[in-house]
């Protein structure tokens, strides 16, 4: 049994890989493609979150909010200015790939020259930790985990319970049907990227005081959030969230066992499990 | 003899004259840079191709640079750590990139477009841990450092590459012409046509009898097979291998290569585009500031999707010129046969 | 022992089960007609024939050998061939270049022999396309081989359809409503060309919704509703059964 240290830490990873494969997810089921910026979003929000609380003043939690708003506006943005406009019939998947890994270089690059490569840390956002007897947790890795928890939830209740998360689930399942039934898919399109959009910013926020801010902090969270919607299968919200607690909990506790392997070992692991069952944990057989 | 037979011959004439300019280059001159960056061009070419024939078959790669650096390590581990000459090391590479893309091609092709798309992104981040990692074999991040190809002797005239960039240019040159002949007429044959139902119409293509991730899967490994090769030489070229030099990065460029020189082209586009992206590459380095590079190439990229006519490329609008010069309808930018 | 053989096959999508316990024989040289209401199950069936779907439960025989469970390419080189409901080509490239490409099945040379074009490898194209032509004869598209697919009328793409289905060199060819959205002179000719077909020996498994033309073509008829068989036998008997007025009662009759 590995030491508590490396279990919370690997929680803390879940949470963040699950919140972003959810967002992912949510973008792909309406609007059909991935979003290949995903993590940049991540590290705008983390930049966002440590303008507001240093330049700004503003306490932390609200940053976060903020943060959320500020870069669901620009996923919104980028919604609808660029993936709409590329998304055409028949190039469409060559196009959106394209320009969302252009945009996800434009992101990193720009914010290295907007706000310098170094570290900019704020690792005193929620300063202190919990003590639990043989070892202590950071508030900040507690936050976390609450975070994640709160999102999953207002997740569940407004898909489930509100009529903005009925159109969602309509549009998601049959888009044509939707729109007959007055449900603007267009209109929907951009919501829900800004909702997805959302997520990961908030998600880099949240993170910021743990593993620092800089340009470079987008590029993790945007693979594994890619593996855990593989493992999970493409398409489903659930199966991004079991894939993001899987590949947390992996890439936490392995390394611990096996050392500079264990990427080796996670690829592998995807790979038999894809060779086993092609449409992930959670996916519709390609083959109905 | 009608004067139409001779209007399409002008663009025909004025590739041949680039062509063979290219074939009499290092005539005009030896220099390094100039032949380096051929030589670079040329590699990327390569490279770029790769992805355009994945494309044909209607998925995206975003794994050559996995290719890349699996055949630069493989020849330089052949040379380095067993003693092995160059070409030994050279149809290895080519070999060794074949079965692993087979390997992973299988499973990444089953697994859907979009699956395919985030394996083939992640194998070329697992090639780098691998290459940091095995030390033993590898050497980690310190690299490898690797002789140029061993001369070669035709009677008394010996051709080495270690003190002149010319037979260095010719080996690029021909590798090119190669891949570029081979690929061509893999595209106007059977397997072209194949290829290309299997993207516009997968379910009548199965219908009519077709295997759709046989033929994925040899579209995936071919490209593998022929980016070994360049890497490989490539390699013996730079002289060193190291972990960084082929990540996501460097599987996005062929991609980019292939959009500027236009979905429709196989072979002539992934040339010229990989011309132009060096070369805006270079225009880049040379500014002071760090991050502008990827910055600069994003916006030009989200640019040119943007704001050009969707699969538009330079050849596209080679052939728009053309038939603008000539005042007729130009040819369909999908050429089946 | 009967050509094609359906055992138990249900096909379910979530909840709904779009075939239910479905048993049907296919005895070599018929011409099957398959009918019943929108929603019944028709094209479904097909589908889990030709091996789109899996069935959920039950089985496909062909010749007594289990094909369910097969990728479509798999069973369409068994000798199964399918049209589609709605019209499916290559898009931009013509009834010739498509029809070539079909002939995959017919090509017997490997790869190599295509790639350097080798003397056999011409040999089969130029049999390859005598077929091809041989055919758009047969089916009176010779006029527009060389235009684009896509962009024939309705009716010639139906047709269109059948084409490319008959290169595969089929044994059993299942036709999903053939006929929708023609006119009288079009529709009796795709009849006439069914029974050409069915003369050279091939098994017809027919879906359609024009009794007219089912009466003419099919030796038997099936009528599904709702998934299930509710019907089966000669095509005049089977129309004035009870239970199937009553399935399409509010919807086109004859």
């Amino acid at each position: 049994m590995p030491p508590a240290g490396i279990l919370v830490d690997g929680l803390v990873q879940s949470c963040i890989y699950m919140t972003m494969a959810f967002g992912m997810v949510l973008v792909f089921s309406i609007l059909g493609i991935l979003n290949w910026t995903h993590g940049q979003f991540y590290m705008l929000g983390a930049f966002v979150v440590y303008y507001a609380v240093t330049a700004a003043g503003i306490p932390f939690p609200i940053s976060i909010l903020i943060s959320g708003g500020v870069i669901g506006g620009l996923g919104m943005l980028v919604g609808r200015y660029v993936i709409e406009r590329v998304n055409v019939p028949g190039l469409g998947l060559l196009y959106v790939t394209a320009a969302t890994v252009a945009l996800n270089f434009f992101f990193e690059g720009g914010a290295g020259m907007a706000f310098g490569l170094e570290d900019k840390g704020l690792y005193n956002a929620l300063p202190g930790v919990l003590d639990l007897g043989s070892f202590s947790v950071s508030y900040q890795k507690i936050a976390v985990v609450i975070f994640t928890l709160v999102i999953m939830v207002a997740m569940y209740v407004v898909l489930n319970f509100t009529k903005i998360g009925l159109a969602i689930r309509a549009a998601a399942q049959e888009p044509g049907a939707a729109s007959l039934y007055g449900v603007s898919v267009g209109r929907l399109s951009i919501i829900v990227m800004g909702i997805g959009c959302a997520l990961a910013g908030m998600a880099g926020a949240i993170m910021a005081p743990v593993y620092g801010v800089n340009p470079f902090i987008g590029g993790l969270p945007l693979i594994m959030a890619l593996l855990a919607i593989i493992i999970g299968g493409i398409g489903s919200l659930t199966g991004a969230i079991v894939g993001g607690l899987i590949l947390g909990l992996f890439s936490s506790i392995v390394p611990y066992y096996l050392g500079y392997i264990s990427e080796l070992a996670l690829f592998l692991t995807v790979i038999t499990l894809l060779i086993v069952r092609p449409q992930g944990l959670f996916g519709v057989p390609i083959r109905r | 003899m009608k004067f139409g037979n001779y209007r399409k011959l002008l663009p025909k004439i004025v590739v041949g004259l680039l062509i063979a300019l290219i074939f009499i280059l290092p005539v005009f001159t030896t220099s390094l840079v100039t032949l380096s960056k051929f030589v670079q061009i040329g590699f990327w070419a390569i490279a770029a191709m790769g992805f355009m024939l994945i494309m044909r078959t209607g998925q995206i790669s975003l794994g050559q640079a996995t290719f890349m650096g699996l055949g630069g390590y493989t020849s330089a581990v052949f040379m380095v750590k067993f003693g092995l000459p160059f070409w030994p090391g050279f149809f290895m590479a080519g070999i060794v990139a074949g079965l692993v893309a087979l390997a992973v091609g299988v499973v990444a092709v089953r697994a859907g477009p979009i699956a395919f798309s985030i394996i083939t992104l992640a194998l070329a981040e697992i090639m780098r841990i691998i290459a940091v990692s095995w030390e033993p074999v590898t050497n980690g991040s310190k690299g490898l450092v690797i002789t140029p190809p061993t001369h070669i002797m035709l009677g008394n005239f010996e051709i080495n590459f270690a003190t002149s960039a010319v037979p260095n240019y010719y080996f690029i040159v021909i590798l090119v012409a190669i891949t570029a002949l081979i690929f061509w007429q893999i595209d106007r044959g059977r397997l072209g046509g194949i290829f290309r139902v299997i993207a516009v119409n997968p379910t009548l293509a199965e219908h009519q009898g077709i295997p759709l991730t046989k033929f994925k899967v040899l579209a995936f490994t071919v490209a593998a097979v022929f980016t070994g090769f360049a890497g490989s030489f490539y390699a013996h070229f730079l002289g060193v291998m190291s972990p960084d030099m082929y990540g996501l990065w460097q599987s996005i460029q062929a991609l980019m290569m292939g959009i500027v020189g236009g979905i429709s082209s196989l072979v002539a586009g992934p040339i010229v585009g990989a011309a132009v992206l060096n070369s805006l590459s270079d225009i880049l380095s040379r500014l002071p500031v760090y991050s502008i590079k990827p910055t600069l190439f994003g916006a030009i990229v989200l640019l040119v999707l943007l704001f050009l006519p969707k699969g538009t490329g330079l050849i596209d609008l080679w052939r728009i010129f053309w038939s603008k010069v000539y005042k007729e309808k130009p040819i369909t930018t999908d050429n089946t046969h | 022992m009967p050509l094609l053989e359906l055992k138990g096959v249900t096909k379910l999508f979530g909840k709904l089960a779009a075939l239910e316990d479905i048993d049907l024989c296919v005895q070599e040289g018929e011409v099957l007609g398959i009918c019943g209401p929108n929603g019944s199950g028709k094209t479904t069936l097909i589908n889990v024939i030709s091996g789109y779907y899996r069935p959920n439960r039950g089985t496909v025989y062909l010749e007594g050998k289990k094909i369910s469970g097969l990728r479509p390419d798999q069973v369409t080189a068994r000798g199964i061939a399918r049209t589609f409901q709605s019209n499916m080509c290559f898009h931009r490239a013509t009834v010739l270049q498509s029809m070539l490409i079909g002939s995959f099945l017919q090509d017997k040379t490997n790869e190599w022999q295509a790639f350097f074009e080798t003397k056999t490898y011409k040999e089969r194209r130029k049999k390859i396309a005598a077929e091809v032509l041989e055919t758009l004869k047969l089916l009176d598209l010779t006029n527009e081989a060389n235009m684009p697919a896509a962009g024939l009328p309705h009716g010639h793409q139906r047709i269109f359809g059948m084409a490319m289905a008959l290169m595969t060199n089929p044994n059993v060819l299942l036709l999903d409503e053939p006929t929708t959205g023609m006119n009288h002179n079009e529709a009796v000719f795709v009849v006439d060309q069914i029974k050409k077909i069915n003369e050279r020996g091939i098994t017809v498994i027919l879906i359609e919704h024009n009794m007219k033309v089912l009466l003419d073509a099919a030796t038997r008829a099936v009528v599904l509703n709702f998934g299930t068989k509710i019907a089966e036998g000669k095509p005049r008997e089977v129309m004035k059964n009870h239970d199937v007025i009553e399935a399409y009662l509010g919807t086109e009759t004859v």
